[in-house]
């Protein structure tokens, strides 16, 4: 009710999910009340397991399931309850759906076609999209006489030729392999962006996500974990489970053992960790701390604090390249991973499996987790 | 036994199959160019038989009625197994989903003689109910749609299985409307598997005797329910030549249509893997 | 415009949408034509002959119908001892041609399953060929080829092996070579389907475990087939049951089938209550086996 006295569009996202939830069978709930907001300009990314309900919100965006709960507001109107064919929304499939009896031209005129557009504007309208992905020679082909990358190509020509308010993509790179990938994300981002399409999309892979993103969801059991830039995600998890799904990451478990205005002592079974925090917190409360492999130091001298360190014994190193991946056993039984940059490697050149090592790290490099 | 051992004894199996179901129509080949007036002696080489044919009019009557049949039942067949099959691989539940199915599986397996006898049994009371239908051209033609449906859905049903359903949603993602998407993508992809179950079914119907002979009226005579009563009666070396020449018929559209199927495969795998390569 | 559109959307309706349709029009179809007349076999099985219509079962008397059901036609059957050796005589025919068509036709589905992969279209083809010329030629081919002075006895006595001709024609045996011949290819495609999608990996693994290539065959390739062999079974015995063409064309006027016996009550004796209580004995007789087509019918596609 605060933005009565405004104008109601102005701060109107594109996008606006209210309490969506679907259930199926009556108690199934693949999507569970779920809230969100997209920018005009967004490429926001969808990010979980399999079964965590992100394909299914993302069907209920393009109009293919219809939520049992809560609305989807597109611009500021309701779309809830819209047919997918009247949708000002495209999204490209997951291994595309290219129509196997169209040629690539035909491909991207298909929606363009549905909508009565003028034949000429049509054909200059392909055009512009061919040149635009780089298949202008291939307009005759169909799609069985392309590579993966060039279909792929295809698909988003076709996703984007209506010009659609918001584009979906379902697992964009899923269908290429390794090598591809990387190229393809980049060049997949730049045509969006020169475009200027908001887009969802959704993905298992957490650095597909987090290349593409400009913001991203972790989902899980059909509800949002955190949703943030990819930056906070990674450096701020605000739960065990996305600190474990974003990356690797070492969690220390133990109780609060002092409390203090800007950081906690946490008493765990091989340390003791001095936290800065900005959250309350009671005495004895069990938590966790998280850290990242990368924020940790190697070295066989104890540092000098009284706090932030612990000793173990390597047992499994792995020579990367970059850099080296260290696996420290800890008294309690608890194994470190530990990754530590070649040209900082200098000190440790010579370790080896059962030497004793302390690892250390920064103030920074940990983050509380209370659930 | 070794694998080599292995190989060949599976190789004669096959091969003693293959003869066993090519003997008999090797011999009706074979003896419609048989002079003999018995079927079984061999004189020597004529087309006689061909000639008696052309002159035949019952037979040449009944061939024509059954390609009549054939075609219009093939027709119906499709448009109904489009149908059935369409309903039954979109709509997962409905009420009496399951009895459909298997209404429309039965006539597959059932054997003829229930299915003609009890269709014959409902057209009768229908006519004595309502004074239509005459026994004649149309009960036989419901007949031969009921089993071609059967078997048509089966063959659309398949073909739809396999068929990714996501290119639907594309095509509704894109703007069609449900009915756009059924003709725009579903009814040409669909196309190669109602063509064989036109053809499928076509053979069904040309072939039928058992169907026909139920439901068939005075003046209707197909060509097998006239093969069969001649076959009856003993050898007849102008039914020979009449096999021969429906064989020849269908060997050939069977073999060109392999062929050609087999040949787009390759075209297909070739672009594929040039594809690839770019 | 609106009131336009409107008055079109009223003009058509509500129960009939896309859906009902689509749903509708095959289900019509099947009840009209595959349900009903089951339901009225019955009743006609249910009621008295008389001399060309067959009596009405319902009367109204008042305002209440009564139901006369003249049950004389399964008393018959019952008590006819001939009937009940024709049920038993067809289940028997119907049975061997299965396992026969079993044995002659796993092996081969097996060995195109393992055949070079661009061979197996080919011969998928020449199993459906014969399939695709008329049925009723191959079986009076058959009867060319039976025959006292047909071609496999001319041969036989001319390499000698015989010094008179062997009465083959209308005979069981010509019965079961014909029942055979045509039901084969029923048993080789439902296998040949299974079979080819069994995946060679399983019999690498089982002969890496030291499983010698028979105890493999026994232990992997045929359970794994086993819905395969149900399916065709099936396809072969259920029809076989009451097959009339092949009987009528090889079997001789002695076998005892049960198509045949309908076929004469229907055509012959003109007793369409009799008829129509072989059928629904037939019906019943089948019920099992075609609730287990049915059934895999469902399975295959979930």
């Amino acid at each position: 009710m605060e933005n009565a006295s405004k104008s109601p569009l102005a701060n109107e996202p594109l996008l606006r999910i209210e309490g969506v939830s679907k259930i199926y069978d009556g108690h199934i709930k693949a999507v569970d009340q779920v809230t969100l907001n997209v920018a005009s300009g967004e490429i926001f990314a969808l990010l979980g397991g399999s079964g965590c309900g992100k394909s299914t919100l993302l069907r209920m965006l393009a109009g293919f399931e219809t939520p049992s709960q809560g609305r989807i507001y597109l611009g500021g109107t309701d779309i809830t309850e819209l047919p997918a064919y009247q949708r000002p929304i495209n999204m490209m499939f997951q291994s595309y759906a290219l129509f196997p009896h169209l040629s690539v031209s035909d491909n991207i005129a298909f929606g363009l076609r549905r909508d009565g557009m003028a034949k000429e504007a049509i054909a200059e309208r392909v055009e512009a999209m061919l040149k635009l992905v780089q298949l202008s020679q291939y307009a005759k082909r169909k799609p069985h006489q392309l590579s993966g990358g060039q279909q792929q190509r295809v698909a988003l020509a076709r996703s984007i030729a209506k010009q659609p308010k918001l584009l979906l993509l379902d697992e964009p790179l899923g269908a290429l392999d390794k090598k591809l990938r990387v190229s393809t994300q980049i060049e997949l981002v730049n045509i969006i962006e020169e475009v200027g399409v908001t887009c969802v999309l959704v993905t298992h892979d957490q650095e597909e996500a987090m290349t593409m993103a400009t913001r991203m969801a972790v989902m899980s059991a059909g509800s949002f974990l955190q949703v943030g830039s990819p930056k906070a995600i990674y450096q701020q998890p605000n739960s065990r489970q996305v600190a474990d799904f974003i990356g690797s990451v070492n969690i220390f478990d133990g109780p609060v053992k002092e409390n203090h205005t800007n950081y906690v002592l946490v008493q765990c079974a091989d340390a003791l960790l001095r936290v800065p925090h900005s959250q309350p917190c009671q005495d004895g409360m069990g938590v966790g701390v998280a850290i990242r492999p990368e924020k940790m130091a190697l070295s066989r001298k104890k540092p000098s604090a009284k706090v932030n360190h612990v000793a173990g014994v390597v047992v499994e190193m792995a020579y990367f390249g970059a850099h080296t991946s260290y696996h420290v056993k800890l008294a309690s039984g608890k194994v470190l991973q530990v990754q530590v940059q070649s040209h900082a490697d200098e000190d440790n050149a010579d370790l080896c499996w059962g030497d004793q090592v302390y690892a250390s790290w920064a103030d920074n490099a940990m983050v509380l987790l209370t659930q | 036994m070794n694998s080599t051992a292995l190989k060949w004894f599976g190789r004669s199996w096959m091969l003693l199959v293959y003869a066993f179901l090519f003997l008999p129509i090797f011999t009706l080949v074979a003896y419609s160019f048989n002079d003999s007036q018995l079927v079984t002696v061999w004189s020597h080489a004529s087309l006689r038989w061909y000639k008696a044919l052309m002159h035949d009019r019952d037979l040449i009557a009944a061939v024509m009625l059954s390609l009549k049949i054939a075609f219009l039942s093939a027709l119906v067949s499709v448009f109904f197994g489009l149908f059935s099959a369409f309903a039954l691989h979109r709509y997962r539940r409905f009420t009496g989903r399951g009895l459909l199915s298997s209404l429309a599986s039965t006539p597959l397996v059932m054997p003829d003689v229930i299915v003609g006898l009890s269709l014959l049994l409902m057209l009768v009371s229908v006519q004595q109910a309502l004074g239509y239908p005459e026994r004649g051209l149309f009960t036989i033609l419901l007949g031969h749609a009921l089993l071609g449906t059967a078997y048509a859905t089966v063959v659309v049903r398949s073909r739809l299985t396999e068929m990714d359903s996501k290119l639907e949603e594309a095509a509704m993602d894109l703007g069609c409307r449900p009915w756009q998407v059924f003709t725009l993508v579903t009814l040409p992809l669909l196309m190669p598997a109602l063509l064989s179950a036109f053809l499928l079914t076509f053979t069904l119907s040309f072939d039928d005797v058992v169907l026909s002979s139920f439901l068939s009226g005075p003046g209707y005579s197909t060509m097998p329910m006239v093969i069969f009563s001649r076959a009856r009666l003993g050898l007849n070396p102008s039914i020979n030549a009449l096999a021969t020449v429906t064989i020849v018929v269908v060997s050939v559209v069977v073999f060109a249509s392999t062929l050609y199927s087999l040949r787009q495969a390759r075209q297909r795998k070739r672009d594929m893997a040039l594809a690839q390569r770019e | 415009m609106a009131t336009l559109m409107q008055s079109l959307k009223r003009s058509t309706p509500a129960w009939l949408t896309g859906r009902r349709l689509v749903i509708g029009l095959p289900y019509a179809w099947f009840l009209i034509l595959a349900f009903l007349p089951v339901l009225i076999v019955l009743k006609i099985s249910l009621s008295e002959m008389q001399t060309t219509a067959v009596s009405g079962m319902v009367s109204w008397q008042g305002a209440w119908p009564s139901i006369k059901l003249d049950v004389s036609s399964y008393l018959f059957l019952a008590s006819d001892e001939l009937y009940l050796a024709t049920y038993l005589s067809s289940i028997s025919y119907a049975f061997y041609t299965t396992v026969l068509c079993l044995g002659l036709g796993y092996p081969f589905a097996y060995f195109m399953a393992r055949a070079p992969k661009h061979w197996q279209a080919l011969l998928l083809m020449l199993i459906m060929l014969p399939f695709w010329t008329s049925f009723l030629l191959r079986i009076y081919a058959w009867k060319t080829l039976l025959v006292n002075n047909g071609l496999i006895n001319n041969a036989l006595l001319a390499i000698g092996w015989i010094d008179s001709p062997i009465e083959m024609l209308n005979t069981p045996f010509s019965l079961m070579i014909g029942m055979v011949y045509s039901y084969l290819p029923f048993m080789i495609l439902p296998l040949y389907a299974n079979l080819s999608k069994l995946d060679g990996r399983y019999l690498e693994a089982a002969a890496d475990l030291g499983c010698h290539p028979f105890k493999t065959f026994w232990l992997i390739t045929v359970p794994l087939s086993k819905a395969g062999i149900v399916a065709g079974c099936m396809l072969v015995f259920i029809p076989a049951v009451g097959e009339y063409v092949i009987p009528e064309l090889l079997g001789g006027p002695n076998t005892l089938m049960i198509g045949r016996v309908l076929w004469d009550e229907f055509f012959s004796n003109n007793d369409w209550p009799m008829a129509g209580a072989v059928t629904i004995v037939m019906l019943l007789l089948i019920m099992l086996p075609l609730a287990i087509y049915n059934k895999l019918q469902s399975e295959g596609r979930a």
